[in-house]
């Protein structure tokens, strides 16, 4: 009975992700192009977070850097069309091959460390980033950012991007959904759990993070490249502890042990910065408090609450 | 450079150090204790800055007004931490890290705008108080007096602190705590009242920082995430939960600012990051801390 049970679940789980993938898919014709644009956005926080939430809820390494990798696929994107005459395809898949470059570099080092020293690290390897994107103006341009890229006529209406990146976005997070899936994600959940046993059974907990790492950093990268042609400009604070922060909050609001988690988090984070913004200047404290309420009444995120209530109202349905 | 202008930059980078101390020294303390990493102890050092300057402000007509804010702007910043000790933290202390991150930067949120709205974007500046506003001559160049304070406030908290660990019996219930948090509850230590007593010790050394770095760099929004990874880096290479560590990590985090401006200006709190690095790889339990 408990199969058929799961399986109902997971067909109804399905089902629900299929709507979501066609109602975004006929989406363009539905709404403004400023609502198409800030969806663009929402769908990109929301695979920058997946990426980190592989690190975070799977295999329980908290990163207080993931931002690095985000503006290194960033800059790699955005250097190379502003430099070069390469076709903006290789342009953009430089992106995420550098960010998971520079995560094989970080993550040798980071990875010989746990819990409060690990994140420390991640966060001192991201400032770096951040002061050699800041600093190095005859590469980077420093503060002033790198403005005016050019990506190709086809993709620039928004419509288009929108569509660009759907594709791209959906593509990703069905390779993370698989990672996760697979006995290598399987492998991760049991570290997170005990990485001492997982150890003892002759599992390398390094290597296994390290891979991880890389990953994680290789799907920010995507994610930083993405926004790199939506934005059209780049600037170094991309790689800012803040926009790390901004990433771990998505991840805390939506729930960080469900797949689906940091996706609704994005959402509901830039809808409420959207509204909350056009009200006041003073949006951090209105975060601020969001963040304490949710830490103190609303464990687990509103991906986990909600989970937890349809599995409430299963278990009565079964007991009737 | 010349000799008299190395030991002038020795000397500031001490003062630098020095200040510091006493902000990594409180995160550090708070570490060892609650086994909380606190990211909200930058602003509530920005927030002793602001209070400084406040009181100041207010007591324009009362002689001596810096002084009246190096005594309260801490206390305060105590008080308020306190009340987020007993109403927010305690809540969480079993809770996993992530969480406590994210409760503590909420409060970097939160204060930080606060601030901004009770006291503006502007920078503040409160001017060095009497007697300590001239230079003081080191082998012929001018050095200000106030750093000269500065220098040897860093000391007078080390030994102080020191002193408190070593001889008293809250010094001695620290150390329990920080060894065995429940064998030291077992045996009827009344851990909830010495976590909020712990906690304000910090904040107060957050907010003396806070006060003592008006008159050299003024209060200002974004200070408290600067010095904030500075403390970091700091406790890192000393090691967490260290007094002697965040001691002699400050000194060389100051010593390596002072001489790494000279070197390349807008690189200096690199030459800071990677010494963590190496720190981190070679001795990740930090020069003065012990592996567990």
């Amino acid at each position: 009975m408990r199969q058929s049970m799961s399986k109902r679940e997971n067909s109804g789980k399905t089902v629900g992700v299929i709507a979501v993938l066609v109602g975004l898919f006929i989406l363009p014709v539905l709404v403004s192009a400023g609502w198409l644009s800030l969806i663009t956005e929402m769908l990109i926080l929301a695979l920058a977070a997946c990426g980190l939430n592989l690190m975070l809820g799977y295999a329980g390494m908290v990163s207080f850097g993931p931002a690095g990798f985000y503006a290194v696929g960033a800059y790699a994107t955005a250097l190379i069309l502003i430099n070069t005459e390469l076709p903006f395809a290789l342009a953009f898949a430089a992106g995420p091959l550098f960010a998971a470059g520079a995560a094989v570099l970080i993550g040798w080092f980071c990875v010989r460390l746990t819990h409060v020293y690990f994140a420390l690290l991640t966060l001192a390897f991201a400032q770096i980033i951040h002061t050699i994107i800041f600093e190095w103006y005859a590469f980077t341009k420093g503060d002033n950012g790198i403005v005016d890229i050019p990506i190709p006529e086809v993709l620039k209406p928004i419509t288009h991007y929108y569509y660009f990146s759907f594709i791209i976005i959906v593509l990703c997070l069905a390779l993370l959904w698989m990672i996760i899936k697979s006995p290598f994600g399987k492998t991760l959940q049991a570290m997170r759990e005990n990485a001492q046993r997982a150890e003892s059974i002759g599992i390398n907990v390094r290597l296994y993070q390290l891979s991880t790492f890389v990953l994680s950093g290789f799907f920010l990268g995507v994610a930083g490249s993405l926004f790199c042609g939506f934005n059209k400009n780049v600037f170094p604070n991309y790689a800012h502890w803040g926009k790390s922060t901004e990433m771990l909050v998505v991840c805390l609001l939506g729930g960080i042990y469900n797949f689906f988690g940091p996706i609704v988090g994005s959402i509901v984070y830039l809808f409420l910065d959207k509204v909350i913004t056009s009200y006041t200047q003073y949006w951090p404290l209105v975060l601020g408090m969001i963040i304490i309420i949710l830490l103190l009444f609303l464990r687990g995120g509103i991906a986990g609450f909600i989970g937890e209530r349809m599995a409430l109202r299963q278990r009565r349905g079964g007991q009737a | 450079m010349t000799f008299q202008g190395i030991i002038i930059q020795i000397l500031s980078g001490i003062s630098t150090g020095m200040v510091i101390f006493l902000i990594a020294v409180g995160l550090s303390l708070v570490f060892g204790t609650l086994r909380i990493l606190n990211l909200a102890h930058g602003t509530l050092y920005m927030l002793g800055a602001y209070l400084c300057y406040w009181i100041s402000s207010l007591l324009t007509q009362v002689s001596g007004s810096f002084w009246w804010s190096i005594l309260l702007a801490p206390v305060g910043v105590a008080v308020f931490g306190g009340l987020i000790e007993v109403l927010l933290l305690r809540r969480i202390y079993d809770r996993e890290h992530l969480d406590q991150y994210l409760l503590t930067f909420a409060l970097v949120l939160v204060v930080g705008d606060l601030c901004k709205l009770a006291w503006g974007v502007d920078y503040h500046l409160v001017p060095a108080p009497w007697p300590l506003t001239g230079p003081v001559f080191v082998m012929g160049m001018p050095f200000p007096s106030y750093n000269v304070f500065l220098i040897l406030c860093g000391p007078l908290v080390f030994i102080g602190l020191w002193a408190l660990i070593r001889y008293t019996r809250l010094g001695m219930v620290i150390r329990a705590m920080t060894y065995s948090r429940e064998m030291a509850n077992a045996l009827g230590t009344n851990v909830p009242l010495i976590y909020t007593v712990v906690f304000m010790l910090g904040c107060w050394l957050a907010g003396l920082g806070g006060t003592l770095v008006v008159p050299t760099a003024s209060a200002m929004p974004g200070m408290d995430m600067i010095v904030l990874i500075e403390c970091f880096i700091i406790i890192v290479i000393g090691g967490l939960g260290s007094l002697s560590g965040a001691f002699l990590g400050s000194l060389i985090f100051g010593l390596v600012n002072a001489f790494g401006i000279l070197v390349a200006p807008r690189l200096a709190v690199a030459f800071a990051f990677i010494l963590m690095i190496i720190v981190l790889i070679i001795r990740p339990w930090g020069l003065m801390g012990e592996p567990e």
